[in-house]
């Protein structure tokens, strides 16, 4: 009995932990205000974990501390936003991202056949420089002229925030236009495309080239490489082509639909944002921990500042999915029955005699996704052999290559999830908290905190450490407006929302004091 | 010359230091050859240096016929190497199965020797779902031996197996050696000579970085000048 006690120790003391923080939390609050508050917390709990989870993958397995991370969720929830509110600039993406990237597919077939060439010494380290400043020359005059919708940040006719308003009211699909190149024909802008994207892989692989010199590769396999360029070619005429029918296809879908499409296009789209980010910014830099944190701390700001750039400095919303937002007949639904008939944005429930306004969206969805990601990387974790590998890995990344195990490929792969689920945390939190730069700053520091709390790079205390965050912020905050009866003094006290946050730190800083390993981390 | 390994004059650095200045080891297919020497002289380093994970700077590594040096780990690894470090290096966060399942290269390896591997630890077979942190010292040594022979390796690198075990326990892990090395080859690092010399038919004694001595066992055992000015015991 004693020695179960002791061997689950932690467990106890953070039951008995939570306990008091509950029974404390209670204290002179009705029990609809504390339904309420849980459920707020517990949603941004959620977020909190979409982000320190991934985060905390990469930090156990390849000691990678990614600064980077919250700026990655905020491009998560920009993304998520384009693709929603506007599908004819998405379209328009993906036409030219196809088609350059076509060339890229080809990459193996040009390195071996750069090497098998022989050249003189001087031409190696001077054609590549000649190819590329063409190919960028090329590229940039028929992607200036390839149908772009876009907004305008700096003109607040055409900015995010009208835009916003527009696909609320419905105007949206009156103010779309055609996708027309501008003063080239189609084809060449279309050929050009394609052959600014060759010509920029068969620079890039020649620079490969010089660094590895003659005969040094083994031929590739043919048929993928080329079997990907087909694909890509016939994707990218095919959706220029349809470019216009889709985009209204997209305008005409049920708002949950795009929001589903935003969610999956914002998470993949990270995900290839981390894989690429691996393979070519933190992959050189393994070996120096402190050059690392250096580059993943410049990667947030220069992220921010394109983010800046692009969708403006002030802040604007993004719509609800259709699901989420009703607000007419039979609205707010007074049960979870009335509310999957009507899709209520609110649900009242009768809580101890009183009415508690519950908002669909923000605190049943956000926890829900939450709670289904949880699930799904504990079952990654636990159940396949990519989770092995990695549960291997955190702990001893040598022997696991000394099973012969690709751990390098393993790398690439968890921080495309890690990036992934931040941006994924994005797009979800976007229509409940609204865009805003400093968004990623804001979660990234919620996230750190709800990391040093549970255990660095424990799943479990991610989960925990997210939770606890979300939750004490979210009391803090209701007892700010309902005041909290202290023994020692008369009038009842009433935190300021702005201190929640430090509460975290000094629930961080007592949990430390205790336990420096945090809840879940294991001893060093 | 028909070794499967030969490792010649390598020299390897870690960080600034020149660990090995200098170390050849020949392994014929099947059998044991021991590395022997005192602590610090370079033996770890020499087999960390063949698996590329403190990759030699200089000299080859030649492996059935291949040069092996230079090339990633899992790499070498994947030609049929199988590695059972000092200390072990159980993965905590995996069951005892798991432990095993991780090391298979080909889907259905494990299940091939299971009979092999519950043959020579029995005690692993109602420990399997157990986790990898429960074990004793002497069983977690019998799962990472028996980790290295999920896949088929035809050379074993094994890690002072007799360190920290007790007595009774270091007899069965003798005789489970001894039962592999029809298979596969092994190169064993040992402090305890008595354990290495009724093991091994060769032996290379490695100092300060050198190898200074090869031979058979057999005459090793009876030359007390050597293993005094090399082993400082007998």
């Amino acid at each position: 009995m004693i020695d179960v006690l002791r061997k689950n120790r932690v467990q106890l003391i953070t039951l008995i932990a939570l306990g008091l923080f509950f029974l404390f939390a209670s204290q002179g609050m009705s029990s609809k205000d504390w339904v309420v508050t849980m459920l707020r917390g517990l949603a941004v709990g959620a977020i909190t974990f979409l982000v320190a989870s991934g985060f905390s993958i990469i930090l156990g397995l390849m000691d990678v501390l990614n600064l980077a991370h919250g700026a990655l969720f905020m491009v998560g929830a920009y993304l998520g936003w384009s693709v929603y509110v506007r599908p004819d600039t998405f379209m328009d993406l993906l036409t030219p991202l196809a088609l350059v990237g076509a060339g890229f597919a080809l990459s193996p077939l040009w390195d071996y056949w750069l090497t098998q060439l022989s050249l003189r010494p001087a031409l190696p380290r001077t054609w590549p420089w000649v190819g590329l400043a063409l190919s960028l020359a090329l590229l940039g005059f028929t992607l200036a002229r390839a149908p772009m919708a876009a907004w305008n940040p700096e003109a607040y006719a055409e900015s995010p925030i009208v835009w916003t308003q527009a696909f609320e009211q419905g105007k949206l699909a009156a103010m779309i236009q055609p996708a027309t190149f501008d003063g080239i024909p189609p084809w060449a802008g279309l050929a050009g495309m394609i052959a600014g994207g060759l010509l920029l892989a068969i620079s890039l692989a020649g620079f490969r080239r010089a660094r590895r010199g003659e005969g040094t590769l083994a031929p590739p396999s043919w048929g993928r490489p080329l079997a990907i360029f087909v694909l890509l070619l016939i994707a990218g005429v095919g959706l220029y082509l349809v470019n216009d029918p889709l985009t209204a296809f997209l305008l005409g879908l049920n708002t949950t639909w795009l929001f589903l499409i935003a969610a999956l296009v914002a998470t993949l789209a990270g995900a290839g944002l981390g894989a690429l980010m691996e393979m070519t910014l933190i992959r050189p830099l393994y070996e120096r921990a402190i050059y690392q944190i250096m580059l993943t701390f410049g990667l947030a700001f220069i992220i921010t500042e394109m983010v800046r750039s692009t969708w403006g400095r002030s802040g604007f919303t993004m719509p609800k999915p259709s699901l989420f937002a009703g607000t007419g007949e039979g609205c707010p639904a007074t049960s979870l029955g009335g509310w999957l008939q009507n899709h209520c944005a609110i649900i009242m429930v009768e809580i101890g005699g009183e009415t508690a306004r519950i908002r669909t969206y923000n605190e049943i969805f956000v926890t829900l996704v939450g709670l289904v990601v949880l699930i799904g990387v504990w079952l990654l974790l636990q159940r396949t052999r990519l989770g092995m590998i990695i549960r291997a890995g955190v702990q001893d990344g040598e022997m696991v290559e000394a099973l012969g195990i690709n751990v390098r490929r393993v790398f690439t792969l968890v921080f495309a999830l890690g990036v992934g689920l931040a941006a994924l945390g994005g797009v979800i939190a976007a229509p409940a908290t609204g865009l805003s730069i400093s968004m990623g700053a804001s979660v990234l520091l919620a996230a750190l905190i709800a990391l040093a709390i549970g255990g660095l790079t424990s799943y479990p205390g991610a989960a925990a450490g997210a939770m606890l965050v979300g939750l004490i912020q979210q009391f803090i905050i209701k007892y700010g407006s309902i005041g909290i009866q202290l023994p020692f003094m008369a009038e009842p006290f009433k935190p300021s929302p702005t201190v929640a946050p430090a509460t975290t730190v000094l629930l961080m800083v007592v949990i430390l004091l205790i336990m420096p390993q945090g809840l879940f981390g294991r001893k060093e | 010359m028909n070794n499967l390994l030969e490792v010649q004059d390598i020299h390897t650095f870690i960080g600034q230091f020149h660990i090995l200045e200098g170390v050849t080891v020949g392994a014929p297919e099947g059998g044991i050859v021991a590395l022997l020497g005192r602590n610090g002289a370079g033996k770890t380093t020499t087999l960390k240096s063949i698996l590329g994970l403190t990759p030699p700077s200089q000299g080859r590594v030649v492996f059935d016929g291949q040069e092996i040096q230079g090339r990633a780990s899992y790499d070498i690894a994947s030609l049929g190497i199988g590695y059972v470090p000092e200390h072990r290096a159980i993965f905590r966060d995996l069951s005892v199965g798991e432990n095993l399942k991780i090391a298979e290269r080909r889907r259905g390896d494990l299940e091939r020797k299971e009979e092999l591997i519950f043959g020579l630890f029995p005690d692993l077979k109602r420990l399997i779902k157990l986790p990898g942190t429960s074990l004793s010292g002497g069983q977690q040594q019998m799962l990472a031996v028996a980790r290295a022979l999920v896949p088929d390796n035809r050379l074993l690198l094994i890690d002072e197996p007799s360190e920290g075990l007790a007595p009774v326990i270091i007899e069965s892990m003798m005789e489970a050696i001894r039962q592999l090395s029809g298979d596969s080859t092994i190169l064993l690092v040992e402090q305890n000579f008595i354990v290495a010399s009724r093991l091994a038919e060769r032996y290379v004694i490695i100092e300060e970085g050198r190898s200074v001595k090869a031979g058979l066992m057999a005459d090793l055992v009876d030359d007390h000048e050597t293993i005094q000015r090399y082993l400082g015991a007998a």
